[in-house]
């Protein structure tokens, strides 16, 4: 059993490390200070904010058409995430209930995506690791999936698949799209087993990586941590598991015990098999029939709320609908709860070690800066 | 082509500059100079994160309030010669964040990246696509390598 990490509170603290906000280390601006003593971490702060363009204040008022198109701009990384939370938010107010086909192709999109941020999350991981090869290995490896999400959407990064009703015609997938998926999932799979036989068996790496960032599975609860990150101390616990919208798959919910660097790298290389297992369960039964269903209405709604499991953990959705334009719009991205964990990760490390322990919760600072959060200790 | 410009010819150093876009732009930066797609590190192309080492200074998102500081100060510390690519339709003329209230100015955003640096050369493109990106960098490569 792991020990819970604690700040230790001293009359003096020796050294202050601050980095931020632009800083070459990190590559998205935030502020963290490093109080360090004997090159030992004994407290870490991250500050947010810098990017905060005020997404939710914009959506405010407008149509819920366009305010879905507009979540999508969120992250540029799991900008699928937020779109379909978004829809699926409104689909929930107005009771709509989409055609199966429409279910099953968001689905691949989600899983594509999920591919593809779990291989950024390698390639950014070996970058700070100091080994450029793995990192080019998982990029090239991403490389994959982007495209097929290329092939979908029409673009690399913003492809919004799903509208109120269904998917965008654009994203109906033929039996030759279908054939191209097929033909990248054995790719991929191939080249995610090849990663992670070089990976594990490289000596060097794994000792760097191993038991560095230890976060124990109380206090993660404690943190109320999501996604991978919990996952990788020992708590299975996936919202895939109990949405309606993944009810038809098959899959496995993968943990790890450690809750370090090296279970977390693990964890996220152990999860592409089973997005390459939801993928192909989904080609094959993947129903005939319309992918889209326009014949709602619009009527007035209460807040709504809605909850997805995405690549990096939970992400919250919720609004009321008032002449069909949306009101009081709230976002929580998986990060903004991660950031607990990051800040306690880095505490009785070396400070070389800190930038890796922020990295293994795998942040993303531009989704995250929507509200300021106070954590108590 | 004097010793100077040859010797720049052959280390070409970006650096990337995030003013808080959403994160689509400059993983595809990154993706195309790491990514052995596109690889340009095998055009002598680099990305560095000093600003002191950089040539070009790559520009993605909108410049919220709290990047303004900064991306001056980055800018400035860059030497002489120097190019600016401003990429991504954030970075050309503030996005969604900065247009979608129509005439009502926001005041989350400073940008365009224009309106606080001068720029040489703009990516248009929601997220930039990597082929775009290489092409705006080498448009604004004659700037650096005629400079003395
Ligand atoms: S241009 Fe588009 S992809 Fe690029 S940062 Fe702006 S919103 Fe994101």
């Amino acid at each position: 059993m792991t020990e819970d990490k604690r700040p230790i509170k001293q009359e003096i603290i020796e050294t202050e490390v601050s980095m931020g906000t632009v800083h070459p280390a990190a590559l998205e601006p935030y502020r963290v200070r490093l109080f360090v003593e004997d090159e030992i971490v004994k407290d870490a702060e991250i500050t947010v904010g810098v990017n905060h363009r005020g997404i939710e204040r914009i959506m405010e008022g407008l149509p819920v058409e366009k305010a879905n198109a507009l979540t999508e701009k969120v992250c540029g990384i799991c900008s699928n995430a937020h779109i379909w939370n978004s829809v699926l938010t409104a689909e929930k107010g107005l009771g709509i209930e989409i055609p199966q086909r429409a279910n099953y192709i968001r689905v691949i999109v989600e899983e594509l995506e999920r591919l593809h941020s779990h291989c950024l999350y390698l390639a950014h991981g070996s970058e700070v690791l100091g080994h450029e090869t793995f990192s080019m290995r998982a990029f090239y490896l991403r490389e994959t999936a982007m495209e097929l999400l290329r092939m979908i959407g029409g673009n690399r990064v913003q492809y919004g698949a799903s509208i109120i009703g269904g998917v965008r015609p654009r994203c109906e997938l033929n039996e030759m799209r279908l054939q191209k998926i097929a033909d990248g999932m054995d790719t991929f799979e191939k080249g995610i087993l090849d990663f992670a036989d070089r990976f594990s068996s490289d000596p060097i790496v794994m000792s760097r990586i191993e038991g560095i960032g230890v976060i124990s599975q109380k206090q993660a609860k404690e943190l109320e941590v999501t996604g991978p990150c919990l996952r990788s101390t020992g708590l299975a616990q996936d919202l895939r598991t109990v949405m309606k919208e993944y009810e038809d798959f098959d899959f496995e919910v993968i943990t790890q015990d450690d809750g370090d660097v090296k279970s977390n790298i693990l964890m996220r290389v152990l999860e592409v098999p089973e997005s390459i297992k939801i993928i192909r369960q989904a080609i094959k039964n993947l129903p005939k029939g319309p992918i889209i269903d326009r014949s709602w209405e619009m009527f007035d709604c209460d807040t709504i709320k809605s909850y997805i499991e995405v690549p990096r953990g939970t992400l919250y959705h919720s609004y009321g609908i008032e002449d069909g334009r949306v009101r009081g719009s709230i976002i929580r991205t998986p990060s903004m709860t991660n950031i607990g964990a990051m800040q306690l990760a880095c505490i009785g490390d070396h400070i070389t070690d800190a930038q890796l322990c922020i990295v293994q919760c795998d942040p993303c600072f531009t989704c995250t800066d929507r509200a300021i959060e106070v954590i108590k200790i | 082509m004097n010793l100077k410009s040859f010797s720049r010819a052959r280390a070409v150093h970006l650096m990337l500059v995030y003013t808080g876009g959403c994160n689509g732009c400059d993983i595809e930066i990154v993706n195309c100079v790491l990514s052995p797609k596109f690889d340009v590190e095998q055009y002598k192309v680099f990305l560095t994160w000093n600003p002191r080492e950089a040539d070009v200074l790559l520009v993605s998102g909108p410049v919220t309030r709290f990047n303004e500081e900064p991306l001056k100060k980055i800018y400035e510390a860059i030497p002489e010669p120097k190019a600016v690519v401003a990429a991504g339709s954030c970075a050309l003329m503030g996005g969604v964040y900065k247009n979608i209230h129509g005439d009502i100015p926001s005041e989350e955003i400073m940008g365009p990246v224009e309106n606080i640096i001068p720029v040489d050369a703009k990516v248009p493109g929601c997220a930039v696509r990597p082929e775009d990106l290489i092409s705006g960098v080498v448009a604004a490569l004659p700037k650096l390598l005629e400079a003395d």
